[in-house]
């Protein structure tokens, strides 16, 4: 989940406080903020869910697209859990297979793709995506789409490894030749050396044993203190 | 404004003329919200033609805090609405706070201490009630609703063609209207904030919420706005609601045995949905202590609505520890062990033979959720089991984490291990345990609440176990508890005496 409100206007801070959050006058105002989202690379998730909201309670207002863009957003944010948060908000009979309609198979195809990233088969995920030209007109919208997965997948990658194969890490970023060489100088202080990408050592990848010692605080001797002090019976 | 459209029929046929679709709910919703406080008095009551007082009030309040039977009637599912109607219109737009002697339940004639003041039992216990029937019966209804509309199982004709013919009863908008408007009415909010910050409510109180009962509605509102999200299946906009509330023993709510149980429940069944495991095991490992200690000063009826909430939450408390392993305090943990102990082993095995047993936990447990708008009668396909639609989403995250448990018994093992070596062991292919191992890491980092809201939160690693991969190489370690010896000799030093 992202709560960074840093990016989030005025105006849509006000609807989302007040209950103006209901009125299905404000679906435009939330539909163009949507497409700024997806212009500007920023995310604001509790917007977007109030969108799905207004959605669910004024089905005649929805515009399939834009459903699909939010999804497509909450993908770059993986591993959250706003993909399904979103999906949750969906109606009920859009997951039912075979899909009912266009956008059904539309949200199918999404969730089948962040099943991938969830299960961290990203190169699974770059060849899904490049299999059917449906996924590139449903994240054409999202500027910058490969670019902040490949950020998702980068810090995922710095999480568990200290050193991976090129030929691996490739595979994840969906990146060959100079474009690798590139990503890998500028992101983390990675170093390629030969066949191989060296990852600093970061709190995540360090794997350190640890001894949790117990934390005694003077409270949980009140009650032997206390007897201590009482007549006895 | 809130009375014309949605409150003022208290006949159906008068509702049914009033364009009451959702569109001008909603208008009459944001109306509600921009409205500055106070004037009132030259609000159109003409609407409302019927004025209720003497001793049709006397049984519209009893009525409203009734438990309606399982099996009552379509037609007084939809009498109850209107009766709910009628009397939120009167509590709501009459000329100012309206005094009401409410019907006492059960034989509580004490004070209830809350942070706001010294509060007559009478009225606080009511406004519960009420609050809790009232959600009750929206849900039941809108559940009973989307089953005849799916022709599964009982529904005559008669009733289908009543069901479609009144869409706008027990609608979302016209319950979220409700607890919306005596939320605002009584400035919870705003005294609550106020609370927060240690100062007096009653600066902020206003004319109605300075008075217990549309202070106890308020309040309660909260907490059925809280259940409301939640049915609908937004668990977001469910735990931002209780942003103003704090959960500690001193909250209002702890003094109902109900409210504080049901907040628990949806606040444990939120987190759980947005996969912050260890967050809801807190909130339900809170509530099933308090349950086990207190149980035997609660041998009341209201205790007895709450034995079958105790169960379900005890499955998703196994659900949760099976996702995300956890030491549970010891009275949970053998309670657990007493009421679901093979499913729970199984869950805590992992591999597909426990898909099953999650399913089944989580249909037995989950609210029962329910459909923003009415069902489509004319094309019964249409219309899906909300409960299918939320569990799917669920399982996908759940069918993700089956060979983390086999994984971990295994890393236990080493400090140092070969994927290669590894993978032959758990017979899988060594790039399925490389994908597999990232997961596991994936989800051992959650968000957890430390301070503030709800929402709030910072990533921190549930899991007692850690790894890193050097190329093939598999680095193992592991958070160990060192023993607590002086938790030990406490306890054994309180059992001598």
């Amino acid at each position: 989940m992202t709560f960074d409100t840093s990016t989030r206007p005025e105006h849509i801070q006000g609807i989302l406080s007040s209950l103006d959050r209901y009125n299905p006058e404000t679906v435009t105002i939330f539909q163009d903020y949507v497409q700024h989202q997806c212009d500007t690379k920023t995310y604001d998730s509790l917007a977007n869910l109030a969108l799905l909201k207004l959605y669910q309670f004024n089905p005649h207002l929805t515009r399939d697209e834009t459903i699909t863009n939010i999804l497509v957003k909450a993908l770059t944010v993986f591993p959250s859990a706003d993909f399904g948060l979103c999906l949750h908000l969906l109606p009920a009979n859009t997951l039912t297979e075979p899909p009912i309609d266009p956008f059904a198979e539309a949200v199918l195809k999404l969730f089948s793709l962040s099943r991938l990233l969830e299960a961290c088969q990203y190169k699974e995920f770059w060849i899904t995506l490049e299999s059917d030209d449906l996924y590139a007109d449903l994240v054409a919208d999202c500027v910058g789409f490969e670019e902040l997965i490949r950020l998702r997948i980068a810090s995922a990658t710095v999480q568990s490894n200290r050193e991976i194969t090129r030929d691996l890490l490739e595979g994840w970023l969906n990146l060959t030749g100079d474009g690798f060489e590139s990503f890998v100088k500028a992101a983390y202080g990675w170093v390629l050396e030969g066949d191989v990408v060296k990852i600093p050592l970061n709190k995540e990848n360090e794997a350190k044993t640890t001894v949790t010692r117990e934390n005694v605080k003077f409270d949980q001797f009140q009650r032997v203190i206390k007897r201590a002090y009482e007549q006895p019976a | 404004m809130l009375a014309s459209q949605n409150f003022n029929g208290t006949t159906r046929h008068l509702r049914e003329d009033s364009d009451s679709d959702d569109e001008v709910l909603a208008s009459t919703l944001v109306e509600e919200a921009l409205r500055d406080d106070g004037d009132y008095d030259d609000m159109d009551s003409a609407g409302g033609g019927h004025q209720i007082s003497g001793e049709n009030i006397q049984q519209k309040l009893a009525a409203a805090a009734t438990p309606l039977d399982f099996q009552a009637p379509l037609q007084n599912r939809f009498d109850s609405y209107d009766n709910y109607c009628s009397l939120f219109h009167f509590i709501l737009n009459s000329e100012g706070p309206v005094d009401l002697e409410l019907p006492t339940v059960g034989s509580f004639s004490h004070y209830v201490d809350t942070p706001m003041g010294k509060m007559d039992a009478t009225t606080y216990y009511w406004a519960w009630d009420a609050i809790d029937e009232f959600i009750y019966q929206f849900n039941s209804f809108c559940s009973h609703r989307n089953a005849v509309a799916r022709k599964e199982g009982a529904g005559t004709e008669e009733e289908r063609k009543l069901l479609s013919e009144n869409p706008q009863t027990w609608g979302c908008y016209s319950v979220l209207n409700v607890l919306y408007s005596l939320i605002q009415r009584s400035q919870m909010n705003e005294q609550l904030a106020a609370i927060k910050k240690g100062q007096d409510p009653n600066e902020v109180a206003g004319e109605y919420g300075s008075r217990p009962l549309y202070r106890m509605l308020g309040y309660f509102s909260i907490i059925g706005l809280l259940r409301v999200h939640c049915l609908l299946g937004d668990f977001t906009l469910a735990l931002k609601t209780l942003d103003d509330i704090e959960l500690n023993k001193k909250a209002v709510f702890a003094r109902v045995m109900a409210a504080h149980f049901t907040t628990y429940y949806y606040v444990g069944f939120s987190y759980m949905m947005m996969r912050r495991y260890a967050d809801a095991i807190k909130a339900f490992s809170h509530i099933l202590v308090y349950v086990s200690r207190t149980k035997n000063f609660q041998k009341n009826a209201q205790f007895d609505s709450v034995t079958k909430k105790n169960d379900q939450m005890y499955a998703l408390i196994a659900i949760c520890v099976a996702l995300c392993p956890t030491r549970l305090d010891d009275t949970i943990h053998a309670s657990l062990r007493d009421k679901y102990g093979e499913q729970f082993t199984k869950m805590q095995r992992g591999g597909p033979d426990a898909l099953p047993i999650y399913e089944r936990l989580f249909l037995s447990a989950c609210p029962k959720f329910i459909s923003p708008i009415p069902p489509d009668f004319d094309k019964p396909e249409n219309n899906v089991d909300p409960s299918k639609h939320h569990l799917e989403i669920f399982m996908a995250d759940v069918k993700n984490s089956m060979l983390a448990p086999t994984l971990k018994s295994y890393l236990k093992l080493y400090t140092t291990m070969d994927l290669k070596k590894l993978a032959a062991f758990i017979e899988v292919s060594p790039e399925v345990l490389r994908t597999q191992l990232l997961v596991y890491k994936q989800r051992s980092r959650q968000t957890r609440w430390i301070e503030g809201g709800l929402l709030e939160g910072e990533t921190i690693n549930t899991s007692d176990l850690d790894f890193a991969l050097q190329g093939d190489l598999i680095h193992i370690s592991e958070a160990k508890v060192g023993r607590r010896l002086v938790d030990w000799y406490l306890r054994n030093l309180a059992k001598t005496y």
